[in-house]
């Protein structure tokens, strides 16, 4: 029987490669502008220039392809979603009506167009954790926050924190396991009924696995405090966040290409 | 009336780079009344053995059958499996969960559908076995000491009136008081015809409570047998990770220096054993 087996989280693919090898200050600020430019194009120019960047950021970061794909899976319904919302409520030109149901052109370019934004934003976001490991995440987030830390913003702790949870992930899974066990071991039926009795079903999972984490989150506060830990000031690193050439590059590269694709889609402009 | 496992095969994660096989035909039987004790070192294949036997997990070759009834899906075999065999995971008190001992015993019982009248009767027994008196019914469970929490979460398997009781690591984590009280209450259920199945990694104890030991090594029944028996194999050959008790050892020193002593564990048999030798 299995039962939280078909979970992947914590996605990074540990392979060498160009894109893993970046810093990954770069690779945060590189995705943000990437995200920004894909919601600033509107027509197939922009869009097929963001598709080839991602393709060819595929091919140089050596993650299987399944797995790129299988980003989009979580969220598939909002894409749909958001689509149908949109050719079904944009007011224009008619092209096809049946009853009270009308498609619009404005409303199949816009259905199109939302759809595209959220798969490229969401593989786009998805390239990042892929390619960069949870660690390496938190300490450039911490590095790309830490200016703030002047104005009272608890950039390092924020870090810790991502860290830590990122952390007792499969932890969790395992316990959760367990105790779901240990509850069908007692005539417990978590899976059947509908999603009102199953949510009722789990609170004797709930209840053990908050007892479980509140104890493991004490004993972690307890073992770190033993090896003195006192927070971000004065903290040194185990590896050291280098930025290159290679990452100025790929910087400037990203912000140039973000420039190219708004204004080369500019003018070829979709009514 | 017993449990019987045959050429029992479990793969995790097949057909994936995780695949293992954790259990590698294991052959054995449990009988209702008699204690087992599943013997083997961590990674032996212990705990998914323990899962097997009341249809947790699914044999992937091989089988398992409960007085006649074989663990698979369909037919309600599962919920009958899992009715006849109580399963106590390592640590059970993590699995409580109620506002009140006596709600937390009857939970498993109200789940098998055991009618109100008859529930009362039934946890009240499982916490006078387990030796939790009444003026406990009504705390929490969480705020019991360990030695409590781990009785209480016994009796919530033993209120469902499991024919078979699987326990995995029972005395891990208990004091010594503790651990004798456990042991006791084990000893007492034998006595009143259930079938003990007690998975530990502690040889000593295994050779001195139970009636048979299954000795598990890599996912493969190494040995299977009488105490006795099991402790003459472990001195012709080793089993990874299974100590013989010092006692055993001991023994076997004083035979080697002459003395007509048996290879025994129990202190008592073998200091009356050396106090006849002398007398001759």
């Amino acid at each position: 029987m299995r039962f939280l087996n078909n979970m992947t989280l914590g996605q990074y693919v540990p392979v060498e490669s160009l894109v893993h090898g970046l810093d990954p200050r770069c690779k945060i600020v590189g995705v943000l502008f990437c995200l920004v430019g894909v919601f600033m194009v509107r027509g197939p120019i922009g869009f097929l220039m963001w598709g080839l960047l991602f393709l060819a950021l595929v091919s140089a970061s050596r993650v299987p392809a399944r797995l790129v794909l299988s980003t989009v899976r979580p969220v598939w319904i909002l894409v749909v979603f958001t689509a149908v919302i949109h050719l079904f409520f944009t007011s224009g030109e008619p092209l096809f009506s049946w009853g009270v149901i009308e498609i619009t052109r404005e409303g199949a370019v816009m259905a199109a167009r939302m759809g595209l934004r959220l798969v490229l934003l969401v593989m786009y976001a998805g390239l990042l954790t892929l390619t960069t490991s949870p660690t390496e995440l938190a300490d450039g987030l911490e590095n790309l926050f830490s200016p703030l830390r002047r104005f009272g913003f608890p950039a390092h702790e924020l870090a810790m924190m991502m860290t830590i949870a990122l952390r007792f992930i499969p932890t969790l899974l395992n316990e959760t396991e367990r105790i779901m066990k240990a509850q069908i071991a007692r005539g417990a039926e978590l899976e059947r009924g509908g999603p009102l009795k199953r949510l009722r079903a789990f609170i004797p999972v709930l209840v053990p696995l908050f007892v479980i984490v509140f104890q493991r989150a004490d004993d972690l506060a307890t073992a770190m405090e033993a090896r003195n830990y006192t927070g971000g000031e004065g903290r040194s690193r185990m590896y050291p966040l280098k930025w290159s050439v290679r990452d100025s590059a790929a910087l400037v590269f990203s912000v140039i290409f973000c420039f190219a694709a708004v204004l080369l889609d500019g003018r070829v402009l979709l009514p | 009336m017993s449990i019987d496992v045959k050429g029992l095969v479990h793969v995790y994660h097949p057909g994936t780079p995780l695949e293992t096989k954790a259990l590698d035909g294991v052959t054995f039987r449990a009988e209702k009344g008699s204690w087992l004790a599943v013997v083997g070192h961590t990674g032996s294949g212990k705990s998914t053995l323990a899962q097997h036997l009341n249809g947790l997990l699914l044999p992937t070759e091989g089988s398992v059958t409960v007085d006649g009834i074989e663990v698979r899906r369909g037919e309600g075999s599962l919920r009958k499996v899992r009715q006849k065999v109580g399963l106590v995971f390592q640590y059970p008190e993590q699995q409580l969960f109620e506002e009140t001992v006596f709600k937390e015993v009857s939970f498993g019982p109200r789940n098998w559908g055991v009618p109100t009248d008859t529930l009362n009767e039934r946890v009240e027994e499982a916490l006078g076995l387990v030796g939790i008196g009444s003026d406990l019914f009504e705390a929490s469970p969480l705020r019991l000491s360990g030695g409590e929490k781990r009785r209480v979460a016994i009796a919530s398997v033993l209120s469902s009136g499991p024919d078979y009781l699987v326990l995995d690591e029972p005395t891990a984590g208990l004091d010594s008081p503790g651990r004798r009280q456990l042991l006791d209450l084990l000893s007492n259920l034998k006595a009143l015809g259930r079938g003990i199945i007690h998975i530990t990694h502690d040889m000593e104890l295994a050779l001195g409570l139970a009636d048979v030991i299954l000795v598990l090594d890599e996912g493969r029944s190494a040995l299977w047998g009488r105490p006795d028996i099991i402790l003459g194999e472990l001195l012709e050959r080793d089993v990874r990770g299974l100590v013989i008790p010092d006692m055993v050892r001991f023994a076997g020193r004083l035979r080697e220096l002459g003395y007509d002593v048996p290879l025994t564990w129990e202190p008592s048999v073998l200091a009356e054993a050396i106090d006849r030798s002398h007398e001759r």
